[in-house]
C-alpha cells in the first residue's frame, strides 16, 4: 500500500550497563521523505539508528521494513533489506581508493578468484555521472575531500541498492556550501524514492531539509512534528526540556594590549608541505578571536605551532612580550600560555591519573608541588580540591581517577587546570566537542568570564555557532592562510564563502 | 583536503631518485670490484666509484629524494671501507670467505625460515594483529617436523604435523589476542615462552639424552642437473632445498594473494579501518583468525626447514631469535612481500657471511663474534627504517564491536 | 564462528571512532586489573596456570601432578616457613630455602627491571642482556681490580648497575629518537651480548681464564675475595644467602619511592599512561622513554651482579648460555601487576619453582628435573598469557557484580 511506511519501529528499548541508551521508541519512516531525527549528544540517536543497521540488537521491540517485521543480526542483512548508512565518521579506508572501497562492499571479480577492479572503476563512473556526484574512481580517500568522501559514502549505500538512506550528523563536517549541495543531493535521491532518515543536533539545518522531525530526548521520543509551524526555539525546548540560550549574553569587549602577536608564520605538516602560510594574527587582553575554517586547512599545524609542539618554520610568536618560537611546550606554557586542547581524553588528560595528578600535569615538577624532585602528594590534592569547587566539577574529588568523571566534567577539570594557572594567553580547541548542553552553556559562559578578566582567548572550532556566539573577532583559515577578517555580526553564509576561499580580504564591519 | 604541490615537480623528483639510486648501486660497485671475482687492488678504482656514490647521493638529496640520497651516501662509504678492509686481507682468504656462489646459496638457505615467518607475519599483521609470537611458532614448527618425520617416516609427513603444530599456537594466540582483546605483544610473548617450554619438555621427554635420530627424513634437494657446472649459477642454485624454492613460490603466491584477491583486499581493510570493514559485512573477528592462524602455518613451515631441511636434527631452542629477525624484515619489507624477501635475504646473507668468515684460519677465534652480525644488522636496520614505515593503521589495537 | 561473542559496548562519548584512536597501554591495562582484581586475580591465575601445567603431567607422562608440585615444593624450602617443622628436616628446609632466596633476588631485580619500563609503556623484553652485561661488567671489576672490601664491592656494582643502564639505553636511545620499536631492539641486544659474553669468555677469548691445564675450559676468571657479598645466613662455603637479598630488598623500596613520589616517577607513569597528554602538558616524552628503559636496565644489571659477587664468582659459556633469568623476570612482573609487592611475591615464586626443579633438588624417580624446568616455562607462559587477558577478569567481574545484583533484586522483590 502507498501509505505505509516504509521503516517502523516499534517499542525499540536497547540497554548498555548503567544506562538506557533507548528507551521504548515508536518511529517511522514513509516513502520518499526525509526524516530528521533531532536531539543534543548522548540522546541516543546513534544507537537507535544502530540498531536499525543491525550493529546492536535491541533488548525489546520490533522493527518493521514494508510492514514486515524483521531482526537485523548485522550490517549485512540490513544492507540486504535494502539500508544504508552514511556514518558520521566515514568508514572509508584512507588508504585505498574510491573504487576499492567500493569493492570492499560489493566485490567484482574474474572467475571468481581474482580482483576485477576494472568493473568496481566502471561501477563508480556511472553511478558518480547519474547523481552528479564528481569522483574519480582512482583518487585514494586520503586524497579527496571531506564533502568528495561522503559522496563516496552515499555512493556505496546506492552500489548496495538501499532504498533507505540513514544520515549521522551529516553536515558536521561541510562548510555551508557543501551542505547546500548535499541538501540538493538528497532532494535528487527523493525524487528517484528512496527514503532519508537525517540524525543532527543542528536545528536551522534540520528545518531546512526534513519533512518531519522526531525529536529524541534521553532515550525517548519526546515528539515527532511536520516541518510546517516548527521553530527553532519550540524545537530547543523539547530537545532540552527547558529554555535554551541560544547565544551567550556578552557585554561588548574592552580589549587592551596584544598579548598574543603572530608574525609571518609558517609551518610545515608531517609530510612536509606548507599547513600554515604566512599567518599572523593578533590576540588582545580582554578579546575572543575565533578562528572559522574547515576542518584540515592548518588549524591543527597552528595550534601545534603556537603550543610549542611543531617546529615554525619562519615567522615570530610572542606571547606577552615573550619571544616564544620555535621554544618547547614547556616554555611557552611557563610563558603564560594555557591550551585546552581538542581531544580532552586524548590530548587533554591523563585518564588514569587522579584528579589532583590531571590538575598537577604543567607544574608538578616546580615548587609548592614538588622540591629537588620530591613530590608531595598532598600540596596537589589541596590545590585540586580548591580548584574543583571553582569550576563546580561533579562526579569525584582529587582522588579519584579522571576515567570515571563524565565528558562534561571532564572538560570541567582541564579548564580548571588551564585556568587556574592564571594565563595571560588562552587556547580553546574544540572546547565543547561531544558535550551536552548543560556542559556547553558552562563552557561558554566561564570563557566569556575570562575574557572579561582581561585575558586574550584565541578559540578555534568547526563549530561556526559557536564561533559566531563567542568572538569579538572572527578569522577565516583557508588552506593555510588567513583569507578574511569579520565582526561578530556577519553572516554564516559569508564565512562559509571565505571558508571554502571564495573571499577577499576584508576589513572588520 | 586538497594535496598540496612539493616543492620539486613530478619529473624533478624521478630524475633525482634515478641518480639516487644509481648512488648507492656505485657505492656498491666501490666495495665489490676489490673482492672476487675482480679483487681489484690498487684504491683507486673504488674510490672513484664511492666518490661517484657520493656526489650522486648528496646531489639527489638536494634535490628533495633526502632518504636515498643519504643512502647512497653511506653505501658509498661502506663501498669504500669494504673495499679497503679486502685489499687488506689475504688473497687467499678473500676467496675463502667471498665465494659468490657458495655464499649466494648460504644466503638462501639462512633467507628461507626468515621468509616464511616474514610472510606469515605479513598476513597477520596486515589483519591487524602483531604477530610476536613467530619465533615461537617457527620453534614448534621445527620441533614437530623432526617429530613427525621420525614417526610417519616421511619428511611429507613432517612438514603436515609441523604446519598443524604452528597453526595449534597460533589459535592459541589468536583467541588471546582477538576474541579476549589481550594485549598483542604479552600474548605474543607468552606463545613464545609456551613453545619453548613444550618444545622443550616434549624434546626430552621422547628423546632425552639420545637427541633426535640421526637418520631422520630430510626434505630433498632439487638438483638442477644441467646448471651443476655453470659459473656461478651452479653453486649458487644447482641443488638447493625444495624448500627454499618452496619460500620463493610463497612470496610470489602471496603477493597475488594480497593484491589481486577479494580476500586479500579484505584482509587490508580489516587491518587499516576495521570498522568500515564490519559495516559492509566483512566478518571482522573471522578474517584476523584466519590470517593469524595462516601466519602460524608458514612460520612453521619455516621452522621445519630448519630441523629437517637444514640441520638434520632437533635441538632446543633452535630458532635463536629467527622469528623476530623475520618481524625486523617485514617492517623494512614495508609489509610487502617482495620487500620482506629482499630483507630476509639481506639478514641471510649476513648470517651466511657470518659462518664464511669464521671458516679463516686467522679469524677462528672471533667466530663467536661473528654470530652477532645478523643481530647488529637487524638492529641497524630497525633503527634506520622503522621510524619512518607505516604500518597497517589499526594494527595492535584490539576490535571491539 | 558468530561475530561478538562479548556484550556490545555503548557509543563512546566523545566521537573517536577513527583509527588512529586512543588505546590503553599496557601499563593502563595492567592498572585497571590491579584495580579491579587485587590479590586475587595474580592469585588465581597462578594457581589456573598450575592447573593446567598438571593437566600437562598427568597427560604426557601419567604420573601424579599433586605429586609432583609436592615433591617441588619440598624442594623449595618454603616448609622452614611453618613452625612445625624441626629437626633435621628444618636444617634441609633452611639449605633449600636459602637456595630458593638465592634465585629470587636476581628475579626481584629482573621483575623491577620489566615492570618499570612497563610503567612508562614500554615492553623491555631485553632483561636478559642487561642482565649478562651487568654479570660481564661484575666479574671484570671483580676479577681485575685491586683494592679492599667496601670500595671494591660498591665499585664492581655500580660499573655493572651502569652497564646494564646503557645496554638498556641503546634501545630507549632508538626509541627516543627514530621511534624504533624497543621489542625488536632489546631482543637483537639480548643475542647480541648472548654471542659476545660467549666470545669473551669462550676457548681463545679474550678474558677466558688464565693458567695451564685451563685452555679447554670457556669460563672468566674467578672474581677476587675482596669483590664478594657476604654471607648472612647459611654457610658461605655450602652457597648461604648473600646481602644481595637486602639490596633486592632495598631495590623494591627504591621502585616504589621513585615512581611515587619523585617528579621523574610522576613523568614516567604520566608517559606510560598517555604519551600524547604528557606531550601536550609539557612533560619531555622522549627523554622519558630513554630514562625509563636506562632505568630498567639498571635494576638489570644490578641483577647479573649480584649474582656473580653473590655465589656464582665467576661466569662460563654455559651458563650465559643457559641463563633465563631475564625472561623470568617477564613473568614476574606481568603477574605481579608491576607493583613492588606484587614483585617481591612473584619473584618468590618463580624462584621457589626453579629452585624446586633443579636436577639437586627433585628427585628423578618421582618426576625428571628438565623436564620440570621445561614445565616451569610453560607455567610461565601460561601466566603471562592469562595476564595479558583482563578481558576475561573484566568479564568474569561484571558477571559477578550482575549475578550479585540480580540476587539483591530478587531479595527485594
Amino acid at each position: 500500500m502507498p501509505d505505509e511506511p516504509i521503516l517502523e519501529l516499534r517499542g525499540i528499548t536497547k540497554r548498555f550497563p548503567g544506562i538506557v541508551a533507548n528507551d521504548a521508541i515508536d518511529f517511522d519512516l514513509r516513502r520518499g521523505e526525509a526524516h530528521a531525527l533531532l536531539g543534543e549528544n548522548g540522546a541516543g540517536k546513534s544507537t537507535l539508528m544502530n540498531v536499525v543497521f543491525g550493529l546492536y540488537q535491541p533488548d525489546e521491540g520490533e522493527i518493521r521494513i514494508k510492514g514486515e517485521p524483521v531482526t537485523m543480526r548485522s550490517p549485512r542483512e540490513a544492507i540486504n533489506h535494502g539500508i544504508g548508512m552514511v556514518h558520521q565518521h566515514f568508514m572509508l579506508v584512507p588508504v585505498m581508493t574510491i573504487a576499492e572501497n567500493i569493492a570492499l562492499a560489493n566485490t567484482p571479480t574474474h572467475a571468481g578468484v581474482l580482483l576485477d577492479m576494472d568493473a568496481a572503476e566502471r561501477r563508480v563512473a556511472d553511478l558518480s555521472r547519474t547523481f552528479h556526484f564528481a569522483l574519480d574512481p582512482k583518487a585514494r580517500v586520503e586524497n579527496i575531500t571531506v564533502g568528495q568522501q561522503q559522496r563516496v559514502e552515499i555512493l556505496k549505500a546506492l552500489d548496495r541498492n538501499a532504498d533507505i538512506l540513514i544520515l549521522d550528523e551529516p553536515t558536521a563536517v561541510l562548510t555551508p556550501q557543501e551542505a547546500r549541495e548535499l541538501f540538493a543531493i538528497l532532494a535528487t535521491l527523493k525524487q528517484e524514492g528512496i527514503s532519508i532518515i537525517f540524525i543532527s543536533h543542528k536545528l536551522n539545518e534540520v528545518l531546512a531539509i526534513a519533512d518531519r522531525i522526531s525529536v529524541l530526548r534521553r532515550g525517548k521520543i519526546i515528539d515527532t512534528v511536520p516541518r510546517e509551524g516548527a521553530t527553532e526555539e519550540g524545537l530547543a525546548r523539547m530537545m532540552v526540556g527547558r529554555e535554551v540560550l541560544l547565544r551567550v549574553e556578552k557585554a561588548p569587549s574592552q580589549a587592551g594590549d596584544a598579548l598574543l602577536e603572530v608574525e609571518g608564520l609558517t609551518v610545515r605538516d608531517d609530510r612536509g608541505l606548507a599547513a600554515v602560510e604566512d599567518v599572523s594574527l593578533s590576540v588582545r587582553a580582554g578579546e575572543i578571536v575565533g578562528i572559522a575554517g574547515v576542518d584540515g586547512n592548518g588549524q591543527t599545524e597552528l595550534i601545534d605551532a603556537l603550543s610549542g609542539l611543531r617546529r615554525a618554520e619562519s615567522g615570530r610568536i610572542v606571547l606577552a612580550g615573550r619571544d616564544v618560537t620555535n621554544r618547547d611546550a614547556r616554555y611557552v606554557l611557563d610563558a603564560g600560555y594555557g591550551h585546552v586542547p581538542e581531544d580532552r581524553q586524548r590530548r587533554g588528560l591523563v585518564l588514569d591519573f587522579s584528579l589532583a595528578e590531571n590538575i598537577a600535569l604543567h607544574d608538578y615538577a616546580e615548587p609548592p608541588d614538588s622540591r629537588f624532585g620530591w613530590l608531595f602528594p598532598g600540596r596537589l590534592i589541596a590545590r585540586a580540591r580548591r580548584l574543583l569547587k571553582e569550576f563546580d566539577v561533579r562526579g569525584g574529588g582529587p582522588r579519584t581517577r579522571a576515567a570515571a568523571l563524565s565528558g562534561g566534567n571532564q572538560q570541567k577539570v582541564v579548564l580548571a587546570r588551564e585556568i587556574g594557572r592564571d594565563p595571560r594567553v588562552l587556547l580553546a580547541a574544540q572546547p565543547t566537542r561531544g558535550l551536552d548542553v548543560g556542559a556547553i552553556e558552562f563552557v561558554h559562559r566561564r570563557l566569556v568570564e575570562e575574557r572579561d578578566e582581561g585575558r586574550a582567548i584565541l578559540l578555534v572550532s568547526l563549530e561556526l555557532d559557536e564561533i559566531l556566539s563567542l568572538s569579538d573577532r572572527i578569522l577565516v583559515i583557508y588552506e593555510g592562510r588567513i583569507v578574511g577578517e569579520y565582526g561578530p555580526d556577519v553572516s554564516e553564509e559569508e564565512l562559509g564563502i571565505a571558508m571554502t576561499g571564495g573571499g577577499r580580504e576584508t576589513e572588520a564591519a | 583536503m586538497t594535496a598540496r604541490v612539493a616543492t620539486a615537480s613530478w619529473a624533478e623528483l624521478r630524475t633525482a631518485r634515478l641518480t639516487g639510486v644509481g648512488g648507492i648501486l656505485l657505492g656498491i660497485a666501490a666495495g665489490w670490484v676489490a673482492l672476487p671475482p675482480i679483487s681489484t687492488r690498487s684504491v683507486v678504482l673504488p674510490l672513484v666509484l664511492g666518490a661517484a656514490g657520493i656526489a650522486a647521493g648528496a646531489w639527489a638529496a638536494t634535490q628533495g629524494e633526502k632518504r636515498i640520497g643519504i643512502g647512497a651516501v653511506v653505501a658509498s662509504v661502506a663501498g669504500i671501507v669494504v673495499a679497503i678492509v679486502a685489499m687488506r686481507a689475504a688473497v687467499d682468504n678473500l676467496e675463502l670467505v667471498v665465494s659468490w656462489g657458495a655464499l649466494t646459496a648460504a644466503s638462501l638457505v639462512y633467507a628461507t625460515p626468515l621468509t616464511f615467518a616474514a610472510i606469515g607475519g605479513m598476513f597477520s599483521e596486515r589483519s591487524g594483529v602483531v604477530n610476536i609470537g613467530l619465533e615461537g611458532m617457527m620453534l614448534m614448527g621445527a620441533f614437530f617436523a623432526a617429530w613427525g618425520a621420525d614417526t610417519t617416516e616421511t619428511w611429507v609427513g613432517g612438514v603436515l604435523i609441523a604446519v598443524v603444530g604452528g597453526a595449534a599456537l597460533a589459535l592459541v594466540h589468536a583467541f588471546f589476542a582477538i576474541h579476549l582483546r589481550a594485549d598483542q605483544i604479552v600474548s605474543g610473548t607468552a606463545v613464545n615462552f609456551l613453545a619453548l617450554g613444550i618444545t622443550g619438555y616434549l624434546y626430552i621427554n621422547i628423546y632425552s639424552d639420545r637427541g633426535t635420530p640421526p637418520d631422520l627424513p630430510q626434505i630433498p634437494d632439487v638438483d638442477l642437473g644441467g646448471l651443476k657446472d655453470v659459473y656461478f649459477f651452479g653453486p649458487a642454485f644447482g641443488s638447493l632445498n625444495l624448500m627454499i624454492w618452496l619460500a620463493v613460490a610463497t612470496v610470489a603466491l602471496s603477493y597475488v594473494a594480497m593484491f589481486k584477491t577479494p580476500a586479500g583486499l579484505r584482509i587490508r581493510s580489516v587491518g587499516e579501518h576495521p570498522k568500515a570493514a564490519d559495516t559492509v559485512g566483512i566478518p571482522v573477528y573471522r578474517t584476523r583468525y584466519a590470517a593469524v592462524i595462516l601466519s602460524g602455518m608458514l612460520a612453521a613451515l619455516g621452522g621445519s626447514f630448519l630441523s629437517i631441511g637444514f640441520n638434520h636434527s632437533f635441538t632446543e631452542n633452535m630458532t635463536a631469535g629467527r622469528g623476530f629477525i623475520a618481524l625486523a624484515a617485514l617492517i623494512f619489507g614495508r609489509w610487502r612481500p617482495v620487500g620482506a624477501f629482499a630483507a630476509a635475504l639481506l639478514f641471510g646473507f649476513s648470517s651466511a657471511l657470518a659462518q664464511r668468515l669464521g671458516q679463516v684460519e686467522s679469524w677462528q677465534s672471533y667466530q663467536l663474534l661473528f654470530q652477532t652480525l645478523p643481530y647488529v644488522l637487524t638492529l641497524i636496520a630497525v633503527a634506520g627504517v622503522i621510524g619512518r614505515s607505516i604500518p597497517p593503521a589499526a594494527i595492535g589495537r584490539p576490535y571491539t564491536k | 564462528m558468530s561475530e561478538g561473542r562479548l556484550p556490545d559496548r555503548p557509543p563512546e562519548e566523545a566521537p573517536a571512532t577513527e583509527p588512529g584512536d586512543y588505546a590503553p597501554s599496557v601499563a593502563a591495562r595492567l592498572a585497571f586489573l590491579q584495580r579491579s582484581g587485587g590479590v586475587i586475580t595474580p592469585l588465581l591465575t597462578a594457581v589456573f596456570a598450575f592447573f593446567v601445567g598438571g593437566i600437562v603431567v598427568l597427560v604426557t607422562t601419567g604420573k601424579n601432578p599433586l605429586t609432583t608440585y609436592r615433591a617441588i615444593f619440598d624442594g623449595t624450602g618454603l616448609n622452614w616457613l611453618f613452625p612445625w617443622v624441626t629437626g633435621a628436616e628444618r636444617t634441609t628446609a633452611a639449605l633449600n630455602l636459602q637456595q630458593t632466596l638465592l634465585l629470587t633476588v636476581p628475579l626481584i631485580l629482573t621483575g623491577l627491571a620489566v615492570a618499570f619500563a612497563f610503567r612508562c609503556g614500554m615492553f623491555n623484553i631485553g632483561g636478559q642482556g642487561q642482565y649478562t652485561v651487568g654479570a660481564v661488567s661484575a666479574v671484570i671489576v671483580g676479577a681485575y681490580v685491586s683494592t679492599s672490601h667496601l670500595p671494591h664491592v660498591v665499585l664492581a656494582i655500580v660499573v655493572a648497575t651502569v652497564a646494564g643502564a646503557a645496554w638498556a639505553g641503546i634501545a630507549g636511545l632508538l626509541k627516543a629518537t627514530v621511534g624504533a620499536h624497543e621489542v625488536i631492539t632489546t631482543i637483537m641486544l639480548n643475542w647480541i651480548a648472548f654471542w659476545t659474553a660467549s666470545w669473551l669468555f669462550g676457548i681463545g677469548g679474550p678474558l677466558q681464564l688464565g693458567g695451564v691445564g685451563n685452555e679447554s675450559v670457556p669460563a672468566s676468571e674467578t672474581v677476587k675475595e675482596t669483590a664478594k657479598l657476604p654471607v648472612f645466613w647459611g654457610d658461605p662455603l655450602l652457597q648461604g644467602l648473600h646481602i644481595g637479598f637486602f639490596i633486592a630488598l632495598g631495590a623494591l623500596v627504591v621502585y616504589w619511592i621513585v615512581l611515587n613520589r619523585t617528579t621523574l616517577g610522576y613523568g614516567v607513569r604520566a608517559v606510560g599512561f598517555n604519551p600524547d597528554a604528557a606531550r601536550y602538558g609539557g612533560i619531555p616524552v622522549a627523554r622519558n622513554y630513554f630514562l625509563a628503559m636506562a632505568i630498567s636496565g639498571a635494576f638489570a644489571g644490578l641483577a647479573g651482579a649480584t649474582d656473580v659477587l653473590g655465589w656464582e664468582f665467576r661466569l662460563d659459556q654455559t651458563s650465559i648460555q643457559a641463563s633465563q633469568i631475564g625472561f623470568i623476570g617477564i613473568a614476574v612482573a606481568l603477574l605481579g601487576r608491576n607493583t613492588a609487592v606484587g614483585v617481591f611475591f612473584s619473584a618468590l615464586l618463580f624462584g621457589a619453582l626453579l629452585n624446586g626443579t633443579s636436577t639437586t633438588n627433585l628427585d628423578p624417580s618421582i618426576f625428571r628435573p628438565e623436564l620440570a624446568q621445561n614445565l616451569t616455562l610453560i607455567i610461565q607462559g601460561l601466566v603471562v598469557l592469562f595476564v595479558g587477558a583482563d578481558v576475561l577478569i573484566l568479564y568474569v567481574w561484571s558477571l559477578r557484580r550482575k549475578l550479585r545484583r540480580q540476587a539483591g533484586a530478587a531479595d527485594t522483590a
